[in-house]
C-alpha cells in the first residue's frame, strides 16, 4: 500500500485500503454469487443478490443493512440445533454477511476503530463461518491487519512487559512434586517404526524429546510477538477456573484484551484462550509450526488434523477428560503438568452421566473428593511437567488433566 | 396514528420484504402502526387470523380471505386459517361446500402463490368445539394451527411436516420453536420436548428430550397459553388458580440482553412479574423477543429489539417487560398479539367495544 507522501495520511490510507479490499472482490457482481443448496430459503437467497446488487451498485449503507439482515438471520441459523448439524451452506451465507458489511465499513472515511471493527466482521466470519470464494475473508483480514498495524496500534496496550511476566505470576501456583508419581516415559527422536510399535499400537503415552524443539515457534513466540501477528485479531475465550464450573462462560474478544484482562495487570478471573484454530484464522503462525511426521501413520489426510491454540496464564486447568482422537500437544511457552488416565481405568475416574459431558470425568484431580469418588484413589497413571519444545503422545480416548505452571502456549494436533 | 376503528390491526419490526406492517415502507417500522394490506377490497379491521414468517405475512379475514404480503404475495377466499412459515405455508380451507365438514388443510411451498397444486393436502377431520374463551376474550389464535384439527397430529416447518401426536395428549394447543415444542392440554398442563441446550424446556437441565415430556415445575398451575420463541417458552397461567394473580411465568431460556457479554440460561420457568401487578392474559413470541397482553388491555414487550420489534420507537434491546406507550396513549385497548419472527401484530380496539 504505498503512501505518496501526501500527508491526509488517513484520508489516502484508506483509500488505498478500500483499493485493495475491492481489488480481493470480483469484477462483476454476477461472479459474487454462492451456490447454495436446498437448505437456505428462497428469500435468503434473493437478499444475497440484491446485496451483491447494492454493493456493485455503490448503495454502500443499504448493502451494510441488507447484510445486517443476512447476518441476522443466518446466525439463527448456526444457532439451531448441534453445530455439527448446522448446514455449512448457513456458515456460507453468514460468511457472505461478514464479507459485503467488513468491505462496507470500510468504504466511507474512517479511523483505525472502523478498521478494527471491519476486521473483527471477518474473524466473526472466519470463526463462525464457512470457507467463501476462496478464503476471501482471509485475505480481507490480512489487508485490514496489515492496515491496522504500522503504529496504528490502540492506545491501551502496554510496552512489552515480558521480563516481569516470566517470573511474577508463579507466586501463587504450586509446582507438583513429581517423586511419588510415576513418569511419563520420554523418547528422543524415535523412529517412525518404533513410535509405532511401542505407542501408537499398543496407545500408550510418551513425550517425545527432540522433535519439535527447532519449530521456529521455539524461538520467536513471546507475549510480544504474539501481541505484534495476533493483537487486533478476535479470538474466542473461556472465562472461569474450569468448564464445569457453574460460572465458566465464553466470550469472544481480541488477542490484546485477553491479554491485557486475562495475562497482565493480575487479573481476577481465570481466562484461557482454549481449543481455538488460530493458525487458520492467522496463516502467518501456521509458518512457525509444524506437523508431527508422526501423523502419517494414521489412516487420515493431513488436511483434516485439527490443529487447535492453548494460551493462557499459569493456573489455566483442563478437567480431567478424553478426546476422540490420537492427540500430539506441543509445548512452546511455559510448563504443563500433566496426567494422563488409560481408558482402561474410565470406571475410575467417574465420568459425568449427561451427554454433553460424558466425556469428562468429575473428579477434581489435584483435590479429589474420595468420600463421592473412592475408586479415584487406586487408579493408576502417569504425569508429567510438559516443557517448551516437548510434544506428548496422548492417546486416543486416555483421560488427560492438564494445569499450567507458567504464561503458557501449547499448540495440539488432533489426528486418527 | 392517523385512523382508529374498532379492532384495528397494528404491526411494528421488521418488514424488509415489503410485508404487510403499517406502511409497508423501508425496512422496518419502530412504533406501532396501522396495518396496510396492498389488496383492495378487504376490510383489515376485520382479520379472523394472522400469522408471520420471517419473510412474508398471510392474514385470513373473517370473510375467509387468505392475502399473503411480502417474499410471497397472493390471495384466495374460502380460507379459515393459515400459518406462514419460511419453509412452508399451510392453509386451512372450506369445503366445496363453504363452511363445514369437508375442510382441508393444504400445504404450499413457499414460493407458490397459492394457484396451481398444492405440495399435499388432506381432509382436516373432526373440528375442535369451539374456541376457548379466557373471560376476557383474549387470544392469540384464532384457530389451533399447527395443530391440526382433531389434535392427532401438527405441522412442522421442516420434514416430516405433518408430525403425529398421541391422542392421550388431550392437546389443545402447540407452540413450535427453533428446535423445541410446547403443547399444552386441555387440562392446563404443559409438555415440552426438543432440543433444550438454552433451557428452553423448562425441566431445569440443558438436555434434550426425545418426546413429550411434563413440566413439572407448573403443575398444579392451570396453563392457559403458551407461546414459543427461537430459543424460549412462556406460558401463561389462568388467575383463578394463582393467589397473587400474576399469572405470567417464563421465559425459560435466554435473552437476548444487549450489554451482556454473554448470554444466560434460564433451564428452569421462572415467574416474570410485570411492572404495576398487572396480569396476562395472551403471550405470543418471536424468534428473540415476547410480547404480553394483560387482562386490562395493555401491551408489554421485551427481548431483542434491533428490527424496532418492541414497539417502543427504537431498536434498542431490554430483558426486562415495558409498556408499549403508543396504545395507552392514543387510549386504546389491546386484545390480541402475534409475532413473527422479527415483528410483532397487534389488535386493539377502542376502550367499550369488543
Amino acid at each position: 500500500m504505498a503512501e505518496d507522501g501526501n500527508r491526509d495520511a488517513p484520508a489516502a490510507g484508506l483509500g488505498a485500503l478500500w483499493g485493495a479490499l475491492r481489488a480481493l472482490l470480483p469484477r462483476t457482481k454476477e461472479e459474487l454469487r454462492l451456490d447454495l443448496g436446498e437448505s437456505v430459503e428462497r428469500s435468503v437467497v434473493l437478499l444475497l443478490q440484491q446485496a451483491a446488487d447494492l454493493f456493485y451498485g455503490g448503495r454502500r449503507s443499504e448493502c451494510l443493512q441488507t447484510s445486517e439482515v443476512v447476518l441476522d438471520y443466518s446466525w439463527e441459523k448456526l444457532n439451531t440445533g448441534l453445530w455439527q448439524d448446522v448446514d455449512k451452506d448457513w456458515r456460507r451465507v453468514y460468511a457472505f454477511g461478514c464479507l459485503l458489511k467488513a468491505v462496507c465499513l470500510c468504504e466511507a472515511p474512517g479511523d483505525a476503530t472502523t478498521v478494527a471493527a471491519a476486521l473483527r466482521v471477518c474473524d466473526m466470519g472466519l470463526l463462525m463461518g464457512a470457507a467463501i470464494f476462496d478464503d476471501i475473508l482471509i485475505k480481507v483480514a490480512a489487508v485490514l491487519q496489515a492496515h491496522l498495524l504500522p503504529g496504528k496500534r490502540p492506545a491501551h496496550i502496554p510496552a512489552p512487559e515480558q521480563p516481569c511476566l516470566k517470573k511474577a505470576r508463579n507466586s501463587h501456583v504450586s509446582i507438583p512434586d513429581l517423586r511419588s508419581e510415576r513418569a511419563v516415559p520420554r523418547l528422543r527422536c524415535p523412529s517412525l517404526q518404533h513410535f509405532r510399535k511401542h505407542h501408537l499400537v499398543p496407545q500408550t503415552p510418551v513425550i517425545l524429546e527432540g522433535v519439535a524443539d527447532h519449530w521456529p515457534c521455539m524461538k520467536k513466540w513471546s507475549l510480544e510477538y504474539i501481541q505484534e501477528v495476533a493483537g487486533c485479531r478476535t479470538v474466542p475465550v473461556e472465562v472461569g477456573s474450569r468448564y464445569t464450573d457453574e460460572e465458566w462462560s465464553q466470550r469472544l474478544m481480541t488477542v490484546s484484551e485477553f491479554i491485557d484482562s486475562y495475562v497482565l495487570n493480575e487479573p481476577r478471573d481465570v481466562g484461557y484462550l482454549a481449543q481455538h484454530q488460530l493458525f487458520d484464522q492467522i496463516p502467518e503462525l501456521k509458518q512457525d509450526i509444524s506437523i508431527p511426521d508422526y501423523c502419517c501413520l494414521g489412516d487420515g489426510e493431513e488436511e483434516e488434523i485439527t490443529i487447535n491454540a492453548w494460551f493462557g496464564p499459569p493456573g489455566t486447568v483442563s478437567p480431567l477428560h478424553q478426546d476422540p482422537q490420537q492427540n500430539f500437544l506441543a509445548q512452546v511457552l511455559g510448563r504443563k503438568y500433566i496426567r494422563l488416565y488409560s481408558p482402561q481405568e474410565s470406571e475410575a475416574v467417574y465420568p459425568h452421566d449427561t451427554h454433553l459431558l460424558h466425556n469428562t470425568s468429575q473428579v477434581d484431580v489435584e483435590n479429589p473428593d474420595l468420600e463421592r469418588f473412592p475408586g479415584f484413589a487406586e487408579a493408576p497413571f502417569l504425569s508429567c511437567i510438559l516443557c517448551p519444545g516437548e510434544l506428548l503422545f496422548i492417546p486416543a480416548k486416555h483421560w488427560h488433566y492438564v494445569r499450567a505452571l507458567d504464561l503458557s502456549f501449547s499448540v495440539s494436533f488432533w489426528w486418527s | 396514528m392517523a385512523e382508529e376503528r374498532p379492532g384495528s390491526w397494528f404491526g411494528f419490526g421488521f418488514c424488509g420484504f415489503g410485508q404487510a406492517l403499517g406502511s409497508g415502507r423501508g425496512r422496518q417500522v419502530l412504533s406501532p402502526e396501522p396495518l396496510r394490506v396492498p389488496d383492495a377490497g378487504t376490510d383489515i379491521c376485520d382479520i379472523g387470523s394472522l400469522s408471520a414468517a420471517w419473510s412474508y405475512t398471510a392474514i385470513v379475514s373473517s370473510a375467509g380471505r387468505l392475502l399473503l404480503s411480502g417474499s410471497a404475495r397472493g390471495a384466495a377466499d374460502g380460507c379459515r386459517d393459515a400459518w406462514a412459515s419460511e419453509t412452508l405455508r399451510a392453509v386451512l380451507r372450506d369445503g366445496p361446500g363453504g363452511p363445514g365438514p369437508g375442510a382441508e388443510l393444504q400445504a404450499w411451498a413457499p414460493g407458490a402463490a397459492l394457484r396451481g397444486e398444492p405440495l399435499w393436502a388432506r381432509p382436516a377431520g373432526p373440528e375442535e368445539a369451539g374456541r376457548e374463551d379466557d373471560g376476557a376474550a383474549c387470544e392469540t389464535r384464532a384457530g389451533p394451527l399447527p395443530l391440526l384439527p382433531g389434535a392427532r397430529a401438527h405441522l412442522s416447518p421442516r420434514p416430516p411436516l405433518c408430525r403425529p401426536l398421541c391422542p392421550a395428549l388431550r392437546a389443545r394447543r402447540l407452540a413450535l420453536g427453533a428446535e423445541h415444542a410446547l403443547l399444552l392440554d386441555a387440562a392446563g398442563q404443559v409438555l415440552s420436548w426438543g432440543g433444550g441446550r438454552h433451557g428452553q424446556l423448562g425441566h431445569g437441565t440443558l438436555e434434550a428430550e426425545p418426546a413429550p415430556r411434563l413440566l413439572e415445575a407448573l403443575q398444579g398451575l392451570r396453563v392457559a397459553a403458551v407461546a414459543a420463541g427461537g430459543w424460549h417458552s412462556v406460558c401463561v397461567g389462568a388467575p383463578a388458580l394463582k393467589e397473587d394473580g400474576a399469572g405470567l411465568k417464563g421465559p425459560a431460556g435466554p435473552e437476548d440482553a444487549a450489554a451482556a457479554p454473554f448470554i444466560a440460561v434460564q433451564p428452569f420457568p421462572a415467574l416474570l412479574d410485570l411492572p404495576l401487578g398487572a396480569d396476562a392474559a395472551a403471550a405470543s413470541c418471536g424468534s428473540r423477543h415476547t410480547a404480553v397482553v394483560t387482562r386490562t388491555g395493555e401491551l408489554y414487550t421485551w427481548g431483542w429489539g434491533k428490527y424496532g420489534q418492541l414497539g417502543h420507537g427504537d431498536t434498542a434491546s431490554r430483558d426486562r417487560p415495558r409498556r408499549v406507550q403508543c396504545f395507552v396513549r392514543e387510549q386504546l385497548r389491546v386484545t390480541a398479539v402475534s409475532c413473527g419472527p422479527w415483528n410483532t401484530y397487534v389488535r386493539a380496539v377502542e376502550p367499550g367495544r369488543s
